[in-house]
């Protein structure tokens, strides 16, 4: 385990039972106020849970996973991690490395790179000797089947095998929050039940919290708890028990 | 992969910007050495050149402002060598001189009882014979400069001499001068009298005592300096000048450099935005960012500096063809140059390389993953 992940990663939850990641009345303004992308946001994600972000295209679902990531930041109200408000740059930088992973839909790997290279990217700075960070590296493309094609350069491979490489790279440092924005909407059905099915056993296995914006409702059935965002607002938080069963089973299939 | 690793890997994925960058680099680490050691070089041929005659102290009027300005009537000689504690002095009248063809060679006259001439280190020939006229020795690189040899004529300042020696002294200043009789110079220069220093050697030259005591007593004379050759040369406008336009030419070029560096990286940040963005997505600190790119404009920057000292040493090779002065100037940077050259380079692109890296940790991550 890394040095700076123990550190950090001591505790499940805080001791006074604070969710994992909260956003408290926050909202994202843009052009000078002009353009609302976010509005008086209440939302709590506890540690282990699995929740979609299902909404239209533009109602503010990847408004939302940029602020609870730190790449963005609320125009007002706060984001908390396990209670605590994270405003610095530099906290966000430090959870990001150590306790939050992303997955774009785009991948965002960098093109000159070779998989595991672009998986060792995101071991720089847990103090590891480059030889233990691509042996590391090596063992998480293992994970997602990739072993074989790790020395390739990242624009020789499929779309789907992009997005495992990008999955790879998110979970490098094990992180107890995975964020996936979209992660399947640039595949085919095939890749995209392969890389879905990666998130899900990660939840299951290692019990990472899962956060997925998704337009499919049926990937999103798979969450514990479905969040519906819509202009900017939350509109509804179900649970997925009480999504009608033919969704859930044609996500199965 | 490490830092350097990445940055290896950006820098190749521009190769001919890259390239051009480490050449402005070397071109500015190179002239600038090059312009450096050619002014430290004159400097220092001089005083090797002053050394060689074995003079104690160097008399010169007093203001004068540099080695060529200041004049001495030769009856002061005179009263300077019968100080007390003065071994022996002799005036000298020191030029540069026209020759022919353009070229010129330092003129140095000496009165025929002058003790310098039985030191001059002879390859051939002789030295003048007292009262002799309209003679010369040349030094081998002055001779060779102006393709003569023992017995032909030379031409200086319009008036014809005979060589009647080629001088072999290991200086470069000295190995270019055309040594004439005083009077002669004198003559042709319209410097009736005069002398531009007086070489001087006290008869206890080891004691500082005793040096002191007749530089007091030459500055007693009245509108006379004495100094040592150091001491002369520190005080010598001319080359605090030539001191100080090489170095703000340096100055300029190591900047032009560094601009190098700068625009190479702007324009490589501000295409690799949405890669800045994703390092950031990752969580890389702001600082490992700035240090990936910093490191990027570092290895431009050690490519540059080893290409500029190939240059510079490629450009020493034209030295001897510089109008003038060529045959008494010779390439030898110190280590010490060398290394302040490389260093305020490496300063400089540093400080070129940290804009750029700045800049590009500024925007905010989401911001720079929506840029293509």
């Amino acid at each position: 385990m890394l040095q700076e992940t123990e550190a950090i990663a001591s505790s499940e939850k805080s001791s006074d039972g604070a969710p994992l990641i909260a956003l408290r009345t926050v909202s994202r303004l843009y052009d000078d106020g002009a353009i609302a992308a976010l509005t008086d946001v209440e939302l709590e994600i506890q540690a282990g849970d699995s929740v979609a972000i299902v909404g239209a295209s533009g109602s503010g679902k990847s408004s939302l996973v940029n602020l609870l990531c730190g790449i963005d930041y609320p125009s007002s109200g706060s984001v908390r991690w396990e209670g605590e408000p994270v405003r610095r740059q530099a906290d966000w930088a430090k959870l990001r490395r150590t306790q939050i992973g992303i997955v774009f839909q785009e991948f965002n790997l960098i093109p000159t790179l070779t998989a595991l290279e672009n998986v060792e990217l995101a071991l720089f700075g847990c103090g590891l000797s480059t030889v233990r960070r691509q042996t590391r590296a090596a063992i998480l493309l293992g994970r997602v089947g990739l072993e074989a094609r790790m020395h390739n350069p990242v624009t020789t491979l499929s779309g789907g095998e992009r997005q495992r490489v990008a999955i790879a790279r998110a979970i490098a440092n094990e992180p107890r929050m995975l964020l996936a924005d979209e992660p399947t909407g640039n595949l085919d059905s095939t890749n995209a039940l392969l890389v879905a099915d990666l998130l899900f056993k990660l939840h299951a296995d290692a019990n990472v919290t899962i956060v997925l914006v998704t337009h499919d409702e049926a990937l999103a059935a798979r969450c514990n708890r479905i969040v519906r965002i819509k202009d900017g607002r939350i509109v509804e938080t179900v649970d997925s028990a009480m999504v009608a069963p033919s969704i859930v089973g044609e996500a199965a299939s | 992969m490490n830092l350097a690793g990445l940055a290896r890997r950006n820098l190749g994925r521009r190769p001919v910007r890259t390239c051009l960058s480490i050449l402005g680099i070397g071109l500015a680490v190179g002239s600038a050495l090059a312009l450096m050691s050619l002014s430290h070089s004159i400097q220092d041929g001089m005083r090797e050149g002053i050394n060689e005659m074995g003079d104690d102290l160097v008399v010169m009027q007093k203001g004068a402002s540099d080695i060529f300005g200041g004049f001495i009537p030769d009856k002061t000689i005179e009263r300077v060598a019968g100080l007390p504690g003065v071994a022996r002095a002799s005036g000298e009248l020191f030029m540069f001189a026209p020759s022919a063809d353009d070229k010129s060679v330092l003129a140095q006259g000496w009165a025929d009882t002058s003790y310098l001439w039985k030191k001059v280190p002879l390859r051939e020939g002789r030295v003048p014979a007292a009262g002799e006229h309209n003679v010369a020795v040349l030094g081998d690189a002055a001779a060779a400069a102006l393709g003569k040899k023992l017995g032909d004529d030379v031409v200086i300042l319009g008036q014809k001499f005979k060589i009647i020696g080629i001088a072999n002294y290991t200086t470069a200043v000295n190995r270019g001068v055309a040594l004439l009789p005083l009077a002669d110079l004198q003559k042709i220069s319209h410097r009736p009298e005069q002398v531009t220093m007086v070489h001087l050697n006290v008869e206890r030259s080891a004691a500082p005592v005793e040096l002191k005591h007749v530089k007091n007593a030459i500055e007693l004379l009245g509108d006379l300096s004495a100094s040592t050759a150091n001491e002369m040369l520190d005080q010598d406008r001319n080359f605090a000048i030539l001191d100080a336009v090489s170095l703000a030419i340096s100055i300029i070029a190591i900047i032009m450099g560094a601009i190098y560096v700068l625009n190479a990286l702007v324009m490589a940040t501000q295409e690799r935005t949405r890669e800045i963005g994703i390092f950031t997505a990752i969580g890389w600190s702001q600082e490992r960012i700035m240090a990936s790119i910093v490191v990027e404009g570092i290895l431009m920057c050690v490519i540059g500096c080893v290409l500029g000292l190939a240059l510079s040493f490629l450009a020493a090779l034209a030295f001897p063809y510089i109008p003038a002065i060529g045959h008494l100037v010779s390439f030898r940077p110190s280590v010490r140059l060398i290394a302040l050259v490389l260093m305020a380079a490496f300063v400089l692109c540093v400080l070129g390389a940290l804009f750029p890296a700045w800049r590009a940790v500024r925007m905010l991550p989401a911001e720079a993953l929506r840029r293509l």
